[in-house]
């Protein structure tokens, strides 16, 4: 079987488990409704500034994010991912994982965009401009929790141990989705925009790369 | 090349001279305050200026100062009054017209002393008329001539508004982040190694190096932190590059603490390896991409001038680099007497 296929049916196996174990999804499409009514309630006079609105926007994606992917690794025992490993190439497994998770990614954040704009109001103008933040955002996280993910599941209080390793990380990638998206607000004429989407499509590569050259000494226990 | 001495030696003799020359060279003598700064045209007016690290009494006879307009239009001081090496009183009898076609201009202040050398305010004091005259203008300023300047002293740093003494910062602050990088980079290195090899010397190499790094690194923010206390006003102004700092540093307490988080030997050094060679390569973005890409208090970004120029002049450059060397070579020294702590505890363990 090539590289690709296996990818196909790993694919396949992580959405079947999804939706077979609903709890989970749900859980986490209601951590992002909760969060944003949460939100909604603890900013009384309203989220007016366009920079807030963001701002919060993403703090809600990244607690969103950490708490959808620290599973990845977990909700798997041990015996049968070694079962994995045995009958598929490791890095069709990581590759796999992170293809799903930037999907699933993608996903919870149009669902946060909507809450948002459903409860606290939609300030976002351009938007192309805020689905390719989204997208590269979704990526980027995805692929940097996925692997320390990966370090972290090894670790004994790994949810603890993700965040305290993956949030330094993702600082440089919150910060410029934070600029480009506030960009789609309409609130900041940027000219160079196409600097930040570049230093995103960077970061991620790099990211990605790293994730395919150092997954083959993690997996191994 | 840990158990040799000849490179400490070299670090101690090299740091011993980049402090002493670092802190007691002084400063080149400047131009601190001049009042008043807008002066009439067709006036006599008296300049009251202050000087630093100046010698005006010991030149008294030898001194000579001119207001310069753009090109070489310039007016001498009628007399020069001098009270002490720090004050004199520059009197001027200013033309009626000013060689420009507006009614305001702005001149710079040129002193010169054989002691001194030749000392320039740029653009500080402001003129204005009553009414236009380019020609005459152009005639009245004409008249004296600024020439045979004196050099300064040599052994100088350059005199810098805002930075003034705290130039010297140069020599700490810079070189210490130099020997953070050079101290992350090998151990990268050694990360790269554990994994091809799984040698646990290479991880407590890595370990030790990691160690260094980061007190480097803090020891860097903090001299920053001062720095900019004194010349931008806070001790932390969320400059881009300040940020980027916090996030190094966060990123290497985390590898401390993700090694605290197994038990397991080989599992710790493997992980721990993976994790520092993912933290390094996104680091680098960091550090040398991020903060040239968007505006940054610090020379050299978002559009400030780099070090370089009047900034770093050849004195500067005699210290800054050899300090750049000796922290660093300090570093490395640090580093290795970390490491042979380690070797020694997990001897004590294995015993």
């Amino acid at each position: 079987m090539n590289f690709f296929a296996q990818i196909g049916i790993l694919l396949r196996k992580e959405l079947v488990l999804e939706l077979r174990m609903g709890y989970a999804i749900s859980g986490i499409l209601l951590y992002v409704l909760s969060t944003v009514f949460i939100v909604y309630a603890a900013f009384f006079q309203g989220v007016n500034s366009p920079m807030l609105w963001v701002t919060l926007f993403w703090i809600i994606m990244l607690f969103a994010s950490v708490n959808a992917i620290v599973k990845s690794f977990v909700q798997e025992n041990g015996a049968r991912q070694l079962y994995y490993y045995g009958l598929l190439d490791p890095l069709a497994v990581i590759v796999s994982k992170m293809i799903y998770n930037i999907s699933l990614l993608f996903f919870l954040s149009l669902l946060t965009w909507a809450a948002m704009a459903f409860i606290v109001g939609n300030k976002v103008e351009e938007f192309s401009a805020f689905l390719l933040a989204l997208f590269l955002g979704s990526a980027g996280f995805s692929i940097l929790f996925t692997f320390v993910a990966a370090i972290s599941s090894k670790a004994d209080n790994n949810s603890t141990l993700l965040a305290i390793l993956s949030f330094p990380l993702v600082i440089p990638i919150l910060m410029t989705l934070i600029k480009l998206s506030v960009v789609a607000t309409g609130m900041l004429e940027d000219t160079g925009i196409g600097k930040d989407i570049g230093i995103l499509v960077a970061i991620d590569l790099v990211l990605a790369g790293l994730t395919l050259v150092l997954y083959p000494f993690l997996w191994r226990d | 090349m840990i158990r040799q001495s000849w490179w400490k030696i070299l670090a101690v003799v090299i740091l011993v001279y980049t402090i002493l020359a670092g802190m007691l060279i002084p400063l080149k003598p400047g131009i601190a305050e001049v009042t008043p700064r807008a002066l009439q045209a067709g006036t006599e007016v008296e300049l009251t200026v202050t000087g630093y690290n100046s010698y005006y009494a010991k030149a008294k006879n030898d001194l000579r100062a001119w207001l310069k307009l753009k090109g070489d239009l310039v007016l001498k001081a009628a007399r020069i009054e001098v009270l002490n090496d720090r004050t004199m009183k520059l009197h001027f009898i200013l033309p009626q017209y000013l060689p420009s076609d507006s009614k305001d201009d702005a001149c710079s202040l040129i002193l010169d002393s054989p002691i001194d050398g030749a000392i320039v305010l740029p653009e500080g004091i402001a003129l204005t008329q009553d009414s236009v005259n380019l020609l005459e203008g152009k005639k009245l300023w004409s008249v004296d001539k600024m020439d045979q300047l004196n050099a300064g002293p040599k052994l100088t740093f350059p005199y810098r508004s805002v930075l003034y003494e705290s130039i010297r910062n140069q020599y700490f602050h810079v070189p210490l982040w130099f020997a953070m990088i050079f101290l992350f980079m090998f151990s990268v290195n050694f990360s790269v190694r554990y994994l091809r090899k799984y040698d646990p010397d290479a991880d407590q190499r890595t370990l030790a190096l990691n160690r260094a790094g980061f007190v480097f690194g803090l020891l860097g923010t903090v001299t920053g932190a001062i720095w900019a206390k004194y010349t931008w006003g806070a001790f932390w102004s969320w400059d881009v590059k300040q940020n980027m700092t916090a996030v190094a540093l966060l990123i290497y307490s985390a590898y401390f603490i993700l090694r605290g988080a197994f038990q397991d030997e080989e599992k710790k050094a493997r992980l721990s390896a993976v994790y520092n060679i993912f933290a390094f390569a996104a680091l680098i973005p960091l550090l040398f991409v991020i903060p040239r890409m968007t505006d940054s208090l610090h020379p050299g970004n978002g559009g400030n001038p780099a070090f370089g120029g009047e900034d770093l002049d050849n004195t500067m450059r005699m210290v800054f680099y050899p300090a750049g060397i000796g922290w660093t070579l300090l570093g490395f020294w640090v580093a290795s007497v970390a490491y042979r702590v380690e070797k020694l505890q997990q001897r004590l363990l294995d015993a």
